[in-house]
């Protein structure tokens, strides 16, 4: 969803790949665009550009540490807790549906969930052997 | 229901942001479950209930949402020393990764094994997601204690709508985000507080 913000038609099928590999926020990968178009200096403006808007948030966490004990204002928060599972169901149900996730991919997700609710594998121990299961199932 | 370890010094709190930048391969998904597994399980720095409330305010800034949540926390344990280790943490190591794996695909891009192996990799980050999600529902049951016994109910209503307009509907997220925010200020604003057990018997002795 970030990443459509930043990416042409044609870059953003790479886009999605590349930002599901890579480690850190999705986003990132405009940083490698920044770097393919305008070498070193490109990808460091492009790490400065994507850095610098999310900072307002600490204008809105000002603003809004002046009305937090309001009840009206905690009744909205505790309405956007309820938009904040929805947003993670979407992300969720549109990495599903993506054009190779078959039924095999589900068993794969649901595999990877209870992997990772043991608390005991390293996320990326589970992203590795989710990698090898993939090669093994679809090569 | 506030989180009291002591805070982190700046050059651990700047290890502690480079650890999950460089561990948390698979896009956003991963980083989100590390944050809430390393600052809310792990060192007890925030409650669940707190990173949902600081979480709900990055859905209002522009750009990601991963990187305004890093300075709200970083800004909570380290004030804005705490931002900037935070930030530069999660950020530099992740972004030469990311630079260093998007010139290597270019070049694997077509290869078979690559694109099977991403054929696996794919849906495990939804798995991993769905964990994280759920991790975002506990202090939504948890809640029926504080706004009322019904909230959970109106969640479990209200989830999936939502997500129901957001994925087939194509509701932009912002008009969620702002129609949920509405809803709340109308339905799930708490009421005057009731006193404590405790307090009513302290204002008895005294």
């Amino acid at each position: 969803m970030i990443a459509r913000r930043w990416a042409t038609e044609a870059d953003f099928g790479r886009a999605i790949v590349v930002g599901q590999m890579s480690p850190g926020p999705n986003g990132l990968w405009v940083i490698s665009l920044g770097y393919f178009t305008g070498g070193i200096l490109g990808a460091f403006l492009a790490l400065l550009a994507i850095s610098v808007p999310p900072l307002l948030v600490l204008v809105i966490a000002r603003s809004y540490a002046r009305i937090e004990r309001w009840p009206r204002t905690q009744g909205a928060m505790h309405g956007v807790s309820i938009a904040v599972l929805a947003l993670l169901i979407a992300v969720i149900w549109t990495i599903l549906r993506q054009p190779g996730v078959d039924a095999r991919g589900l068993l794969i997700a649901t595999g990877a969930f209870g992997l990772a609710l043991t608390r005991k594998i390293n996320i990326l121990l589970i992203l590795v052997l989710a990698g090898l299961v993939g090669y093994l199932v679809y090569r | 229901m506030s989180a009291s370890r002591p805070a982190p010094g700046a050059w651990r709190l700047l290890g502690i942001w480079a650890g999950i930048g460089l561990q948390s391969f698979g896009g956003g998904t991963s980083t989100l479950l590390l944050i809430q597994r390393t600052f809310i399980e792990r060192r007890g720095w925030l409650t669940m209930e707190e990173f949902t409330q600081l979480w709900s305010l990055c859905l209002l800034a522009p750009g990601m949402n991963l990187v305004a949540v890093t300075a709200l926390i970083g800004k909570r344990l380290g004030g804005t020393r705490g931002i900037a280790v935070s930030v530069a943490g999660l950020l530099l190591p992740s972004a030469t990764i990311t630079c260093l794996l998007a010139a290597l695909f270019v070049r694997a891009e077509h290869s078979a094994v690559v694109q099977a192996a991403l054929r696996g990799v794919v849906p495990a980050t939804a798995g991993i997601m769905i964990l994280v999600a759920v991790n975002f529902a506990r202090p939504l049951i948890r809640a029926r204690v504080t706004i009322g016994r019904w909230y959970p109910w109106a969640s479990a209503v209200l989830v999936p709508l939502f997500a129901l307009a957001l994925i087939a509907w194509n509701v932009s997220t912002i008009a969620i985000v702002v129609s949920a925010a509405l809803l709340g200020t109308l339905f799930f604003a708490p009421r005057a507080p009731r006193p404590l057990a405790a307090d009513i018997q302290k204002r008895g002795e005294s």
